[in-house]
C-alpha cells in the first residue's frame, strides 16, 4: 500500500473530519510554482465562495459587488499575483478550524462577516500572533477585545467569565486556540509540499491595529462574530521562500 | 484502583481540559509540559496511558513516542496523540512509531473519553465525589 492509501486507512481509523477538496487542490497547484494563472483560475472559479473571497481581497475599497472595479477571478490573480491564491486556500482551512474549534469547545456558532461591515475593536485588544516559516513564510494575526478573550477563556475552562480575570490563563487559552487554527492549516500546506515550521503564539495587550504586509506577500482580512464576541483574522503568507 | 492518565502537552489550557475531561472518573491524572518532562514521569508514574501532543519546546511528542518505544519498562502503555497536526508525513510517521489512537484538535470531551474508554476501563465517580 502506497503512503496516499495508508493514510487514506489511518484517516478512516482514527475518525479525521475530511479536508476541504478544493482548498487542498488549489494549495497543490499553487505550490508547484509552475502553475499558470488559467489552470489556478479554473479551481477558484469552480468554488463559489473561493471565488467570492478572491474578488473581494481584490476589490478592497469597494462597498459591494456592483463597485468592483476587478471582475474576474483572472484579472484578480493577475493583478495580486499567484501568492494571493496561496492565502486564499490557506484562509479556507484557517476559517474552518476556527469555527469548528468554536463549535466543538465552546458551542458557540461563528458567523463569518464582512470585515468591512464590521463593528471595529476600539483601543487596547488581544492579539495573537503565530508565525510560519520553511517554503511558505507568513504569519496569522488573531484579534478580539479583551472582555471577548475573558469569555473565551472562561467557556474552554469551564468557568464563569468573572471566575477568570488572571490575564496569563486567558493568554494561554488564546494561543491555544490559535495554535488549533494554525496547525489545521499547516497541515494543509505540508500535505501540499509546502512544508513549514510554526512558531509558539504570542498573545500581548496592545493598541497597535498595524498588520505589516512585506512586498510580494499576500493578505487575507477575515471577521467573525457569535454574539458580543468579535474576531479578526489576518493572514500573511509568502509562497516560495528559497531561504 | 484508579487508572492513571498522563497528560503531556505544552499547554497548560489543554492540560487542564483533560484533567477536567477525566474529573468525572475514577482517574488521576498527571501532567507534563514537554517530552522530556514527560519520559521522566512516564517512568516514575507508571502511568495506564498517555495523552500525547506533537509540537512542543525542549523536546516535541514525536521524539517522545520514539523513546518511549525504545524503553522496555515503557513500550507497552498504551498512546493517544492529541494534536493539532493531522499532515499526511506526520501521521504516517507517528503511526509507524505505533500509537492506539490519534485524536485531532479541536476535539470533545466525549471523543477523548471514548478513545480512552476503548484503552482503559473509565468507571464513573459516585456523583458526590466528582
Amino acid at each position: 500500500m502506497n503512503d496516499g492509501a495508508n493514510y487514506q486507512e489511518l484517516s478512516r481509523r482514527y475518525g479525521f473530519a475530511p479536508k476541504p477538496e478544493s482548498a487542498s487542490r488549489l494549495t497543490q497547484l499553487v505550490a508547484r510554482q509552475d502553475a499558470d494563472v488559467d489552470e489556478i483560475a479554473k479551481v477558484i472559479n469552480k468554488d463559489p465562495a473561493l471565488r467570492a473571497r478572491l474578488l473581494r481581497a481584490a476589490n478592497p475599497e469597494a462597498e459591494n459587488e456592483a463597485e468592483y472595479a476587478v471582475e474576474t477571478v483572472e484579472d484578480a490573480l493577475m493583478r495580486n499575483g499567484v501568492g494571493c491564491a496561496l492565502v486564499l486556500a490557506m484562509g479556507t482551512p484557517l476559517a474552518l478550524a476556527l469555527t469548528k474549534t468554536f463549535q466543538t469547545m465552546l458551542s458557540i456558532k461563528l458567523e463569518s462577516i464582512d470585515r468591512f461591515h464590521a463593528e471595529p475593536l476600539d483601543g487596547e485588544h488581544m492579539l495573537g500572533t503565530i508565525g510560519f516559516s520553511g517554503k511558505v513564510v507568513g504569519k496569522v494575526y488573531l484579534r478580539m477585545s479583551r472582555s471577548s478573550g475573558q469569555s473565551i477563556a472562561a467557556g474552554v475552562l469551564g468557568l464563569a467569565p468573572e471566575e477568570l480575570n488572571d490575564i496569563n490563563e486567558i493568554r494561554d487559552v488564546v494561543g491555544e486556540l490559535l495554535n488549533i487554527m494554525t496547525g489545521n492549516f499547516k497541515s494543509n500546506l505540508c500535505d501540499a509540499g509546502l512544508d513549514c515550521r510554526l512558531t509558539p503564539p504570542d498573545v500581548k495587550l496592545t493598541s497597535d491595529f498595524a498588520t505589516p504586509v512585506e512586498r510580494g506577500s499576500g493578505l487575507e482580512r477575515m471577521a467573525f462574530r457569535a454574539g458580543k464576541i468579535s474576531l479578526f483574522v489576518d493572514v500573511i503568507a509568502n509562497p516560495w521562500n528559497d531561504d | 484502583m484508579a487508572v492513571k492518565i498522563l497528560s503531556v502537552d505544552d499547554s497548560r489550557t489543554i492540560r487542564m481540559i483533560v484533567g477536567k475531561t477525566f474529573r468525572p472518573y475514577d482517574c488521576q491524572v498527571c501532567e507534563a509540559g514537554n517530552g522530556e518532562e514527560g519520559l521522566a514521569v512516564a517512568a516514575r508514574e507508571k502511568p495506564d496511558l498517555i495523552i500525547l501532543d506533537v509540537t512542543m519546546p525542549v523536546m516535541d511528542g514525536v521524539t517522545m513516542l520514539t523513546k518511549l518505544k525504545e524503553d522496555p519498562e515503557l513500550k507497552t502503555i498504551p498512546v493517544i496523540m492529541l494534536t493539532a497536526e493531522s499532515g499526511r508525513d506526520n501521521v504516517l510517521q507517528i503511526a509507524k512509531l505505533g500509537v492506539r489512537d490519534y485524536l485531532v484538535k479541536p476535539f470533545k470531551e466525549d471523543q477523548l473519553i471514548e478513545k480512552a474508554g476503548r484503552i482503559v476501563s473509565l468507571q464513573k465517580k459516585p456523583a458526590a465525589a466528582v
